[in-house]
């Protein structure tokens, strides 16, 4: 077979045929298309300003790997100004930290940028290991994704930085929609879809410029510039209600290939047609809510929850409705009604900080503390030994050497 | 007397034997055939609220033939059979059936004829008029310029050419089974509204099951149709004027199949739909398809969740201006709706030659390469 043109140079042999619309296209072209639909993304949506100081959350991942690239190509191609650095959060999983952490020590030098990593065992006192060894191999994606998402404002605050991007692309964006309805979740249906999200839980400005970029282009753009990046799933990623939506996404890609991107079009649409009230209600509270429980942000498999949501979600489902028809409707008297709308005040959610450590909270206590409480509380006692001084330790040692004789007698 | 022996008594009326399982409960066929009318009934009973000065609500239902069409017609008349028998009539709306001859949207078949007329000897008292596909030229005048514009260099219109032909030759442009069934599902919209509004009728009570409303949701959102959830899937008005109205949202396609079975006189009207065979690859179904079949199994195990779907896109918000442009093909927004700042109708820019039409029926234009 005779090899094809490129469809836009029509020089070259092509090598690629872009997922996202078929056509065939040579290495260069694939890659300067590709970057220029970023480019799109950034001016179209005025993501930067000129000078700002910017932290990519890298996880060594396919996807924050690419997102340093091509920021960094943009910004010396188009003259953005950013200034860029890489923000990685170790959230102390071996076997899957190590080793993508080391990949972000490279990419900092490949890309000339600095970096810093933040870890959850110096942040919260627990690595992700030890709490997976403490409540199971369920639901810790929970307390991953609410820890991910303070230490990435953390550091990005520690830096003085207050921009932070992340990999996200249009396939997760696309997840995210599906998910949402399947979940009648209206008020996180208004933004999971938008470019930028301003939690309001803290002036860190989070964005998404991949968002229109698709997982197997990311892939492509990696391959093709040879980009160093780590590919392992975090070994601990369950199956998941964002599971039946990923799949969902997958055949709808073989179907029509833009479908991924026409989600989004329609994620976007659908956003702004969320009646105000929710919205204001979700934002009141969603400006916390999108700080503290989007649980997610695992690189490229953000959002896993663990594996039972989907199946609890219907048993209460059906337990409301089998509930429906034992109800029994009471009305008030008519003179009373006013009354009782008088006494309804919607309850408006006031943003504080949290007293344990600070961080912005519309709770008393914010959520990352609720979880550590419920891990310190179950801690072995063992732990506390760590603690012990200095003269303590001389006569705990002297203790040891005690108990090794007596075994030696013994034996 | 000793009460009757009952292996299994039903759960509402315990003097028959109950045989079929719903929502956790085990019913006769009576309670279960009550059971779901009521909450059809229940939608339907805004139309009796007498309102002076105002005349009786025209509605026409558009009938496939198929289970949930059917079931639904059957329940309504059975309310206006009842309402008959009272001495103080309130049946409160006009009913008129439009049957769009499924033998000339799918293949020709004889057993449309027979179910036809089976449905127009069942329910004698109601008004029925079958129509072919291609009467949507006839309905929406315009309709033969902006196919013509929609598909561009594709067809060239040729005025000697009857309806039908024109139809049809717009139809074998259409290349992929997604775009095909997209279209076909606007076509026949556009020529349910203009029967309807030639007719007077206000609103169109559509006979979609929850599962159908969460497939078309989904196969909406993933056609980049979005925007037009509001009306598509939602009780509302349409961009044409007349209204949409969805009674049979409350159950889903087996509990229509369940009502059908304890209904003796439906089997010979209904036309079972045609199977999809397991053996089909997903990449040759139509999204439509795909959609169909991915709430019906998934609704097996999580019909809440399933249910979720058409309840959450029922609660979208119309926020159409009068100056928004409207497409001409299926009334969806052009562009972006008003706040959405994404830009992926800009990112696409190359794809879409002209504005006119919207993102959605862009898609599934003939020259669209996907």
């Amino acid at each position: 077979m005779a090899p094809t043109a490129c469809f836009n140079c029509k020089e070259a042999r092509a090598v690629i045929i872009r997922p996202k619309n078929r056509h065939k296209l040579c290495r260069a072209c694939f890659l300067v298309v590709f970057e220029t639909e970023v480019h799109e993304t950034i001016i179209g949506t005025n993501l930067f300003y000129p000078g700002e100081r910017v932290a990519i959350g890298a996880s060594g991942g396919k996807d924050s790997t690419v997102l340093a690239a091509v920021l960094k190509t943009l910004n010396e191609r188009y003259g953005y100004g950013l200034d860029l650095c890489l923000l990685s959060i170790d959230e102390g999983i071996r076997g899957y930290r190590d080793d993508s952490l080391e990949t972000v020590k490279r990419n900092a030098v490949q890309y000339d940028m600095p970096l810093e990593i933040l870890g959850y065992g110096e942040l919260y006192g627990w690595t992700m290991d030890q709490v997976v060894a403490q409540i199971g191999k369920k639901g810790n994606c929970t307390y991953c994704g609410v820890f991910r998402r303070q230490a990435l404002d953390r550091g990005a605050a520690k830096l003085g930085i207050k921009h932070v991007v992340t990999g996200h692309n249009a396939d997760d964006v696309a997840e995210t929609v599906m998910m949402n309805l399947l979940r009648a979740d209206l008020p996180r249906l208004s933004r999971g879809t938008s470019i930028v999200t301003e939690s309001g839980a803290s002036d860190i400005k989070r964005s998404k410029p991949l968002k229109y970029a698709y997982e197997k282009e990311i892939v492509l753009y990696a391959h093709h510039r040879q980009l160093d990046y780590f590919s392992t799933e975090c070994i601990y990623s369950p199956e998941a209600f964002r599971g039946s939506a990923r799949t969902l996404i997958k055949d709808l890609e073989k179907i029509r290939p833009s479908s991924i991107l026409d989600i989004v079009k329609s994620g976007e649409d659908m956003a702004a047609l969320v009646p105000q009230e929710v919205n204001q209600g979700g934002r009141k509270c969603g400006s916390t809510v999108a700080a503290e429980d989007d649980v997610g942000g695992c690189g490229s498999q953000n959002g896993r929850t663990s594996g039972g949501e989907m199946a609890a979600m219907e048993k209460e489902l059906a337990e409301n409705e089998s509930a429906e028809s034992r109800e029994t409707e009471i009305r008030l008297p008519k003179g009373q009604s006013l009354n009782v709308s008088q006494q309804k005040v919607i309850k408006k959610q006031t943003l504080g900080h949290c007293e344990r450590c600070g961080y912005l909270s519309s709770q008393r206590i914010c959520k990352a503390c609720n979880l550590l409480d419920g891990l310190n509380r179950n801690r072995p006692k063992t732990a506390i030994e760590v603690s012990v001084g200095m003269e303590d330790e001389e006569s705990s040692s002297t203790l040891m050497r005690q108990m090794e004789r007596t075994q030696l007698t013994n034996s | 007397m000793p009460a009757k022996e009952l292996v299994r008594p039903c759960m509402d009326c315990k003097d028959a034997e109950a045989i079929l399982d719903t929502r956790k409960r085990q019913l006769c066929g009576n309670c279960f055939k009550r059971f779901a009318g009521h909450k059809v009934l229940m939608r339907m009973s805004k139309y009796k609220m007498k309102k002076a000065n105002r005349k009786t609500p025209k509605l026409l239902l558009p009938l496939s033939l198929g289970v949930s069409s059917t079931v639904l017609l059957h329940m309504i008349n059975d309310d206006i059979e009842r309402q008959l028998a009272k001495t103080f009539v309130n049946v409160g709306f006009e009913l008129n059936i439009l049957v769009v001859d499924p033998s000339t949207i799918l293949a020709p078949d004889a057993k449309y004829d027979q179910a036809y007329e089976a449905v127009t000897k069942a329910f004698p008292k109601l008004t029925f008029t079958r129509l072919p596909f291609h009467s949507v030229f006839e309905y929406v005048p315009d309709m033969k310029e902006i196919i013509q514009e929609y598909a561009g260099s594709k067809i060239t219109d040729d005025e000697s050419r009857s309806n039908e032909d024109r139809l049809t030759a717009f139809r074998a442009v259409i290349s992929t089974a997604t775009s095909k069934a997209d279209l076909d599902s606007v076509l026949l919209t556009r020529l349910v509204v203009g029967y309807a509004k030639g007719l007077g009728c206000e609103t169109v009570i559509w006979g979609d099951s929850d599962t159908r409303l969460a497939a078309k949701t989904l196969a909406g959102v993933a056609k980049g149709r979005g925007a037009s959830l509001t009306w598509s899937v939602s009780d509302g008005m349409s961009p044409w004027g007349v209204a949409f109205d969805f009674p049979l949202r409350d159950l889903s396609k087996p509990e229509l199949e369940q009502f059908k079975s304890v209904c003796d006189d439906l089997s010979e009207i209904i036309v079972p739909d045609e199977p999809i065979s397991d053996n089909v690859l997903t990449k040759n179904l139509s999204i439509d398809e795909l959609m169909m079949r991915y709430v019906r199994t998934q609704g097996e195990k999580y019909r809440g969740v399933m249910a979720n779907v058409s309840r959450t896109a029922n609660k979208l918000e119309s926020t159409t201006a009068s100056d928004d442009a409207l497409c001409p093909l299926c009334g969806g927004h052009v562009g972006n709706v008003k706040g959405n700042s994404g830009v992926t109708v800009a990112n696409q820019s190359s794809d879409n030659y002209s504005s006119k039409f919207c993102y959605g029926c862009m898609r599934s234009r003939p020259e669209a390469t996907c």
